[in-house]
């Protein structure tokens, strides 16, 4: 059951001639296209820079606040998690919109910036939009992640570290951060996957140039009745985020001592 | 050991914790160099926290921590020359074994092939060459715990300290690592400082012990020392096994024990001062009655492996025999059958009468009220009575809320304990009623029927310190019937315990008249605490 549209996708993408399932054609000319077609393959590069830009921010971003809320004490640490969830109750939709107001000409942020001596800056349907968005809604569930694999090491380590001439800088580099790297790696894939194929947060804040894959997908299902090759090109995208996800937990094993023997 | 000079010292430690909790209450210690010091104490006593106050994890709230002539209150723990093995070891998970020996030697920016020659050195200290490359977190407790000592050591501290190194494993490693712990310590040549509450452990690997209670010394000493010469019943008491005594020093080298007057090397009492007397298990012979300094009664015999334990009652026990009166049924049931109460009658001393409340008479009288449908309990609603503090019997009413009632009688009689002063004990218990179903439905009767006669015993000399109390009694609780029958509630009096290598047999011994002789050297007078 949980095969099934999967299964369908991948029939799609390799066949031709509408969605009859008994006269179909065997073809490869779906991914032809988008791999010829330099419109296309620039969205991608566009999408896989962006979601790669959001995944860095969030991990800048979301560290330090994680690191604050494991280390202070367990009522704060409830409260602040309660916070950074809180937000995510509320459809993703929905606060999308609310930055269209805040981002606008005339909103809150141009406001700001007015002041500073430059009036009327429109950062709505720009890039830097866009950015904002992704990191708006996807910095939570980074810092949650990291923020569990702070709250799981044992304490005892670090008065192990002191206790063996570790200043606070070198207990943080040498104990702390590898042994917070698993979560980090999940954080980075609970960012980077959905940045990578998101539609609606491009299109509200990115305005009607700003194309993302996901945007072409949504399109061409939706809009062009394309189905062969949108799913063909959500092939693609699955392949490329296999790929970058299998590249990021290599890099894990690097980073956290991964041993021969280990596990 | 005299020619060395203290390396730490302990001057008036207080450790008072935030929420108002003293734990240190002035601690004042040396530690040589070269020396195994343990601190022995239950958990609670402040060893741990000493540990930490030296270790720079904590800083104590009055006092000072001398470390080779120099205070050390402002350094932080990186900056101390000592290392601690942690009680679980904190080892890092994410480094191999290698990686967390080094660790302390890569902080101090060591060169590759120093490093790496310390590091194998250590491997080879603690007998694990060859798992360099090892994930720790796969490693048995015992191994843990090497890489944990090699970790420390590795970076030549001059005090290594061990919080309860040895806790989490099992009783043989713990033995093997004891005696690796006192080798490693021989050959490194520094001071070990060992916290534990096993005396086992104490005595075995120790140069120093220090005994501690509730945030206070009570003995350093060497382990022979503290064993026979320990200078309190709780030294005693905690330092292997003890008979100890209440007794009263009649003068320089002669006790006085239950009326029996024993010579002994000790003096510098107060004539006809009252003293603690404690003499080992080991040290007490078994012998005719006619020979013996004190006569008893064999009453068990445990074989223990190497020796024999046996236990003599040289004081019997204090008992006590009450009246069960056995009744029927003691149940109400309401007119439409839906409400069930019952209760019994009960005996309460005249010096308790002003002590009951509803609550404690409901708890008195096992008053309850039930639907026999679902078993559900209800609740009584209204207890009366009019009570004196004069003997006589006084009727009672329990009442549910829907208005069913029964009436019992609470009896107040002036009742007699039973005071023993040889042994120094006191035992009372009460008569009380039953039903059948009560006593056939009891899942540890005897704790019941303790509960039920409200049995109790004390030490005369202090009314607070309570006596075991054990029960006997005649019938068979599986068939009773409606009656009145007897049980005995009694103390243990004075039992010694004997260690005897000589062959026990249990059948023959149990029940004899014995006695017991000491050698005078072998009795400890000590001050009461």
């Amino acid at each position: 059951m949980l095969l099934l549209p999967v299964l369908l996708l991948v029939f799609y993408a390799f066949t031709n001639s509408g969605n009859g399932l008994i006269s179909f054609r065997f073809t490869l000319q779906h991914f032809a296209k988008f791999f010829t077609d330099p419109d296309f393959v620039s969205v991608l590069g566009r999408s896989l820079g962006i979601a790669v830009k959001t995944t860095i921010l969030c991990v800048l971003l979301g560290y330090p606040v994680a690191y604050f809320i494991a280390g202070s004490d367990e009522r704060t640490r409830n409260v602040l998690v309660l916070a950074i969830t809180l937000p995510m109750w509320i459809n993703m939709l929905v606060r999308t919109y609310a930055w269209i107001g805040i981002l606008s000409k005339g909103g809150f942020v141009s406001k700001i910036i007015g002041l500073f001596g430059k009036p009327d800056v429109e950062i709505l349907y720009t890039e830097a939009a866009v950015l904002i968005g992704m990191v708006y809604n996807f910095l939570p569930f980074m810092i949650l992640e990291i923020n569990t694999s702070l709250c799981k090491m044992d304490r005892a380590l670090l008065e192990a570290g002191n206790d063996l001439g570790a200043n606070a800088v070198q207990r943080f580099t040498r104990i702390t951060l590898p042994l917070s790297i698993p979560g980090v790696v999940s954080g980075i894939s609970l960012v980077f996957l959905p940045a990578v194929s998101s539609f609606f947060i491009p299109k509200l804040l990115g305005g009607a140039q700003y194309f993302l894959i996901g945007n072409i997908i949504e399109n061409q299902f939706i809009t062009v009745g394309e189905w062969n090759f949108g799913s063909a090109i959500s092939m693609i995208m699955a392949l490329i985020m296999m790929g970058s996800m299998y590249l990021v937990r290599r890099f894990e094993k690097v980073v956290s001592g991964g041993k021969e023997d280990r596990r | 050991m005299e020619e060395k000079r203290p390396l730490i010292q302990f001057k008036n430690i207080v450790m008072v914790f935030e929420d108002g909790q003293v734990v240190l209450k002035g601690i004042d210690l040396d530690i040589m160099e070269n020396e195994f010091v343990t601190l022995l104490g239950p958990s609670g006593c402040g060893k741990t926290t000493l540990l930490r106050i030296l270790g720079g994890f904590l800083e104590p709230s009055e006092g000072k921590v001398i470390f080779d002539g120099e205070d050390m209150a402002k350094l932080p723990p990186y900056k101390r020359e000592l290392n601690t093995v942690f009680q679980k070891y904190a080892l890092f998970p994410h480094l191999n074994v290698y990686e967390n020996i080094a660790f302390g030697l890569r902080i101090k920016k060591m060169s590759n092939d120093v490093i790496e020659q310390k590091v194998m050195k250590m491997l080879k200290l603690i007998g694990l060459e060859g798992y360099e490359k090892k994930n720790v977190t796969l490693m048995s407790g015992g191994q843990q715990q090497r890489v944990a000592i090699a970790r420390a050591l590795v970076n030549e501290p001059k005090v290594l300290l061990l919080d309860e190194p040895l806790g989490a494993l099992d009783l043989k490693l713990r033995k093997e690592m004891q005696y690796e712990l006192k080798r490693i310590q021989q050959e490194v040549g520094i001071t070990f400082i060992y916290v534990t509450h096993d005396q086992e452990e104490a005595l075995t690997m120790s140069d120093k012990i220090v005994v501690m209670k509730e945030g206070l010394i009570q003995q350093i000493g060497t382990p022979a020392d503290i064993y026979n010469e320990p200078v309190n019943r709780y030294v005693a008491d905690f330092i292997g096994e003890s008979n100890i005594l209440p007794g009263k020093m009649i003068k320089d080298g002669l006790v006085e024990i239950d009326d029996v007057q024993f010579p002994c090397l000790d003096e510098g009492f107060a004539p006809n001062e009252p003293v603690d007397v404690m003499f080992r298990p080991e040290d007490l012979e078994i012998v005719s009655p006619e020979k013996g300094t004190i006569t008893g009664t064999v009453e068990s015999v445990i074989f223990k492996g190497m020796h024999y334990e046996v236990i003599v009652e040289t004081v019997p026990g204090t008992t006590v025999t009450v009246r069960m009166r056995v009744i029927k049924n003691n149940e109400v049931t309401s007119e439409d059958g839906k409400e069930k109460i019952s209760a019994n009658d009960f005996f309460v001393d005249i010096e308790d009468v002003p002590d009951l409340d509803d609550k404690e008479i409901i708890a008195r009288a096992d008053a309850q009220a039930w639907d026999p449908q679902s078993d559900d309990f209800l609740s009584i609603a209204k207890v009366e009575y009019d009570l004196k503090q004069e003997e006589g019997e006084y009727p009672v009413t329990f009442t549910t809320a829907s208005g069913l009632s029964i009436q019992k009688t609470i009896s107040v009689v002036d009742q007699k304990y039973v005071k023993n002063p040889r042994a120094n004990e006191g035992i009372m218990a009460f008569n009380f009623f039953k039903t059948v179903d009560e006593i056939t439905e009891s899942q540890a009767l005897d704790t019941d029927l303790k509960t039920w006669a409200n049995a109790q015993a004390w030490k005369l000399s202090d009314e607070n310190e309570k006596v075991e109390v054990y029960v006997d009694y005649d019938f068979d609780p599986e068939n009773i019937g409606v009656g009145t029958y007897k049980v005995t509630f009694s103390t243990a009096g004075r039992e010694l315990k004997v260690r005897t290598a000589a062959r026990q047999e249990e059948d023959e011994v149990i029940g004899t008249e014995v006695g017991l002789s000491i050698a005078p050297k072998e009795i400890h007078v000590m001050h009461k605490m």
